[in-house]
Order: C-alpha cells, then sequence, then structure tokens
C-alpha cells in the first residue's frame, strides 16, 4: 500500500494566513487569543474521557494493575502515559511506529503531569517494595485539526480525576483486590491540575496566536507550550521551532495562559461534578455530546454571505409595490391568491373553488 | 427498481430488483458487482442515486480522491525538476513535465516551486501507474490550465460538494458571482483555489462555500433565488 504523506502547505495558503494576520483576522474568525470551542464528555468506564476542541477530538482511558515498584522509588506507583497516533486522527499517521510527534507530545505531557508531581503516587503504595498500582493512560487521537496538546492534556487530566481504582485490602501475606460491586471504588488523589497550553507564534515572535489550527501550526514560525495549573504555577514551559521572541511576550503570555487555565480547570470540576451527580442518580449516559448533536446554521451563514446586495434590495421593494395594486382573498384553509388589478377597475382573475373541493374531498 | 432509491445504504448492504437495459447496469462509485443477476453490493454509505435508465451510484462525504482520465484537478507541487512530483489527494503523487505547458521548450520553462498550485487535467490514471498531468489540451492550448497565483487560497472540500457546484444548473456560483468578484478553480480532486481582489472577499467566499457544503442542494436553490435576478 501506498504511503501516505503529510499534506503539503501550498504558498498561497501561507501568503493569505500572513496576509490576513496583517488585518488582525484568523480564518475562522477568532480573535488572537481566543479559543476553539472546549466539550468534555465520559464514558460508561472509570477513567474514559473524550475532549473536542473544535474539530480536534481525543479520546483518554486510564487502566491500572498491580506492579513491582521501579528500584528508584520504592513507595510510589507508577504512571505510564501513551499517546497513541493512528491513521484515524489524520491519514498520516501511522500506528505501531514512534513517529517524532508522539515522543514530543508524550514527553511534554509526562513533563507537564508527571514531573510536577500532579498524581500523590505515594498512595498508589500497596505494599513498599512489592506491590504498588500502575496506571497507564492511552490517549487516543481521533481527528487532527490542529493543538493536538491542549486537547491531549485535558483528556489525560480529566480521565485521570475521573478514574476510581478498585480497593485493595491485605491481610499479612495476600493482598485482595476487590472488585467495584464489593466495595467502593478510590479516587486517585490529584494535587494540582496542571494544562497545557499552546501559543503559535508568527513574524518573529510579534505576532502570537492562542489555540492554533492545523494550518496555523504548519505556517507559524514557532509554537511556545505552557504547562500551568489553576494556580498559576508553571509546570513546562516548551518552545518548539525557530522564532526570537521577547522575555517580555513570553510573560505576557503566561499570564493569559495563566487566565486560560484556571477556566478550564473550573470547566473541568464542574464536568467531573454533573458526571458524579448523574451517577448517583444512576444514570450512566455514556458520551452525552454525541446525542445532543448541535445543529449547523449553514444555510443562515450562506445567507449571510450572500446578503447586502443593493441591487437586489431594489428590485425587492419595486415587486412590493405591485403587490399593494393586488387584493389577496382567502381560498380554502392555508391557501389564498394574489388578484391583481387591472388598469380599467376589472378583475380578470376569479378564485376558483376546485381547491375547496379537493381539500373536502381529502 | 429497487424500493430504497434516494435512502441511505451501508456498506455490505445489497440493492435488489435493478433495471437492466440491454444486459447492462451503469454503475458508479460505491457499488460493487453481486454475483446474483440484476443486484449491486454497497461499498461506501451515502445516499443511492438513480438516473434513468440504468446509472447507479451512491453519494455522501467522500473526501478521497481516487485519479480518473480526463479530470480536471488542483494539484500542489511537492518536487520540482523537469518532472513535477504533484500532490493531488490521491495515494499516488501524480507527474507533471514541464514540457507540457503552452510554449513549453527546453530552454523556456515555467518556474513553479515547491508548494505552488497548479490545475491540470489528468492525461492516464491507471490503478498500477503513476498518474501522469498535463497543462494543455489535444491542441498544446493552454486554456485555462496552468499555474495558479499565488495571492488566492486553497480550499479543501468534499467530493460530492464539487460535483454539486460544477452542476451546470447549480446556482450558488452565479448567486456569489453577483456580489463578488472573484476567480475559483474547482478540482475534481475536492481541492478548490479561490482568488479575490481583496482577503476578506476570498475569507467571504471561503466561508459561503463551506456553509453551503452542509446544506441540500434544494436549501440552496432556495437561497440563491432570493439573490438572482
Amino acid at each position: 500500500m501506498a504511503k501516505f504523506r503529510e499534506n503539503l502547505i501550498t504558498n498561497c495558503e501561507k501568503k493569505f494566513i500572513i496576509k490576513n494576520l496583517e488585518d488582525h483576522t484568523r480564518l475562522d474568525g477568532r480573535a488572537f487569543d481566543e479559543f476553539r470551542e472546549l466539550s468534555i464528555d465520559f464514558g460508561r468506564d472509570w477513567g474514559c474521557c473524550y475532549v473536542s476542541l473544535g474539530k480536534t477530538r481525543v479520546l483518554a482511558q486510564v487502566s491500572c494493575e498491580i506492579q513491582r515498584p521501579k528500584s528508584s522509588r520504592l513507595s510510589e506507583g507508577i504512571l505510564s502515559i501513551n499517546v497513541e497516533l493512528n491513521p484515524l486522527g489524520a491519514s498520516h499517521f501511522e500506528s505501531g511506529r514512534n513517529s517524532e510527534l508522539q515522543v514530543v507530545m508524550n514527553r511534554i505531557l509526562e513533563k507537564c503531569v508527571k514531573d510536577s508531581r500532579a498524581v500523590d503516587m505515594e498512595s498508589l503504595c500497596i505494599k513498599i517494595n512489592e506491590k504498588v498500582w500502575a496506571f497507564r493512560v492511552d490517549i487516543n487521537i481521533l481527528n487532527h485539526e490542529g493543538n493536538l496538546l491542549d486537547c491531549a492534556s485535558i483528556a489525560l487530566l480529566a480521565a485521570l480525576a475521573h478514574f476510581r481504582r478498585p480497593d485493595v485490602s491485605c491481610d499479612g501475606e495476600e493482598t485482595i483486590v476487590h472488585s467495584y460491586a464489593e466495595r467502593d471504588a478510590i479516587r486517585t488523589v490529584i494535587h494540582h491540575y496542571p494544562v497545557c497550553i499552546t501559543y503559535a507564534l508568527f513574524k518573529e515572535g510579534t505576532v502570537v496566536l492562542a489555540d492554533p489550527t492545523l494550518l496555523e501550526e504548519g505556517v507559524a514560525d514557532a509554537s511556545l507550550i505552557l504547562g500551568i495549573n489553576s494556580y498559576k504555577e508553571v509546570c513546562t514551559l516548551h518552545l518548539g521551532g525557530k522564532a526570537l521572541m521577547d522575555p517580555e511576550n513570553i510573560l505576557k503570555c503566561t499570564s493569559k495562559a495563566a487566565h486560560r487555565a484556571s477556566l478550564l480547570v473550573t470547566e473541568i470540576k464542574t464536568v467531573l461534578k454533573q458526571d458524579d451527580e448523574r451517577r448517583v442518580q444512576g444514570q450512566i449516559n455514556s458520551f452525552q455530546s454525541f446525542k445532543h448533536a448541535q445543529g449547523t446554521k449553514s444555510l443562515d451563514t450562506l445567507t449571510k454571505y450572500l446578503d447586502q446586495w443593493s441591487v437586489q434590495k431594489r428590485k425587492r421593494d419595486s415587486k412590493r409595490k405591485n403587490t399593494e395594486n393586488g387584493t389577496v382573498q382567502p381560498l380554502g384553509k392555508g391557501s389564498a391568491v394574489l388578484l391583481p388589478v387591472e388598469d380599467d377597475g376589472a378583475k380578470s382573475w376569479k378564485p376558483s373553488s376546485d381547491e375547496n373541493e379537493s381539500d373536502s374531498c381529502s | 427498481m429497487p424500493e430504497n432509491i434516494g435512502e441511505f445504504v451501508f456498506p455490505g448492504d445489497v440493492v435488489r430488483d435493478l433495471k437492466v437495459v440491454n444486459g447492462v447496469i451503469l454503475r458508479g462509485p460505491g457499488l460493487h458487482s453481486h454475483e446474483e443477476p440484476n443486484c449491486l453490493l454497497v461499498t461506501r454509505a451515502g445516499k443511492l442515486c438513480f438516473k434513468p435508465p440504468n446509472v447507479y451510484w451512491v453519494e455522501g462525504h467522500f473526501k478521497r480522491y481516487y485519479p480518473k482520465k480526463g479530470d480536471l484537478v488542483v494539484g500542489i507541487i511537492k518536487k520540482s525538476g523537469n518532472v513535477c512530483k504533484v500532490d493531488i489527494g490521491s495515494s499516488e503523487v501524480a507527474s507533471l513535465s514541464l514540457l507540457s505547458f503552452e510554449g513549453a521548450t527546453k530552454k523556456q520553462k515555467p518556474d513553479l516551486q515547491v508548494g505552488d498550485v497548479v490545475y491540470a487535467k489528468l492525461l492516464s490514471a491507471h490503478r498500477e501507474m503513476e498518474p501522469e498531468l498535463v497543462c494543455v489540451d489535444s491542441y498544446y492550448k493552454a486554456g485555462k490550465l496552468g499555474p495558479l497565483s499565488n495571492d488566492g487560497f486553497v480550499m479543501n472540500v468534499s467530493l460530492n460538494f464539487v460535483n454539486r457546484i460544477l452542476d451546470v444548473n447549480s446556482l450558488l456560483l452565479r448567486a456569489l458571482g453577483q456580489k463578488y468578484v472573484f476567480e475559483i478553480a474547482v478540482g475534481m480532486n475536492g481541492k478548490v483555489w479561490i482568488n479575490g481582489q481583496r482577503t476578506i472577499d476570498v475569507l467571504n467566499l471561503m466561508n459561503a462555500l463551506l456553509a453551503a457544503e452542509r446544506e441540500s442542494n434544494s436549501n440552496i436553490v432556495n437561497v440563491c433565488r432570493r439573490y438572482l435576478t
């Protein structure tokens, strides 16, 4: 089978985007520091989270098993993050092969969540030097439309916060893992919620775009990735690509990102709370947003772009004048006929009663 | 006549009782032959369409392009040289010789850079071979073919929508043309190149086309009629 390659960005697309940036517009009509619409959803299982950011879609699933701890940290659990890029997300992604993007994403997410010690690892220990919980988070990219990292980091955090591990009891020698039905499952302790926020830099760092789309990512000189929690603590800073940037600009970005991060964390927390309430009531509806797919208002949009055509307006006015001369006569239920008035005042048109008869027949 | 004309069909469905003219059924994309007589197997999800006397096809939101001989496509140069490699959205890259432009000689060739856009015609498309593009017709004249200016914008739409805008009876481009002054090159591969006088025009056109893509034909006609004389 032929190998699919990454979509090439044409010169005219590059030029067009830069030209639009000069006019302070983005292709999707957002402001420079505006983010796309976010929705977070949970599946039926614990730790299954589906996040969509604009058209980018990510599914995260947490799973756990009991393992021996690492020899360097005997009393700590294990958290492994595994980003998977399969051809479902974009045709040039290959499953089962480590691409550069995958490694970079994995590392940044690890830096953001694991190295900032957001998850309390010591609480995952069952018996020192023998048994600890090993969490594995699989992050699947379902659709790639730019800014995968933000989407993945939100999915990762929400999935971790949603996940419950089975309870364990020890009687000297043996450890017993209780099923979910037997004993209530235990939440993971999360100290703080660090989320990644990406900015794309254009024109040597003078223009900064929040939440870049796939096209903007391709055209941008560099990208600035900030991992920030709701207490405005920076956990990660990653600058990819080549761009000159003022330290002042970076600080500005950071304060904007901090604001965004606190919004995101409250969003995650409210969604988690809603899911909890739903589960208490016994309704486990997986993936709410699939059911409430929003109807697109594309027809209105089309009308908007076709509208304001001055010539047409004049035409319509003249038509209205004509109609004023006629009289509207009702004809049965839900129908009417326009009777034009002739110059001599005589009515040449007569409403036929066929319509009424056929109505009564049916 | 099958009962489910105009309804949604899914891969694996079998369409029965097809109309046969002289022992022939013409089948378009999304349908595959079936062992039983007068039956076809559906291979894509979409709307089953029929055109008298015996043409059947499946219409849907497809984006993968399969090259077909004679199609006019918008391609992106991936590799320049004497024979350029052009991305037309198919699984194989197409080749385009720099000599197949109007008036091109060995000494005088068009200057094509990587990332430039061309409007070209498919000279050959075979399953086992690289598709070949040309930018001249059979009289060695360019017509409308050739390199496209770098001022416009290239957008991707579904293949079905391409057919809809190129339909002779379609009012969409005419209605847009009443309001905006623009150039458009619609490739059968789903790539559409637009250029207007101002960037805002191009942006509006782009959004209008994206909005129209999700609408049914009758809705588009209704809206366009309002703005056409």
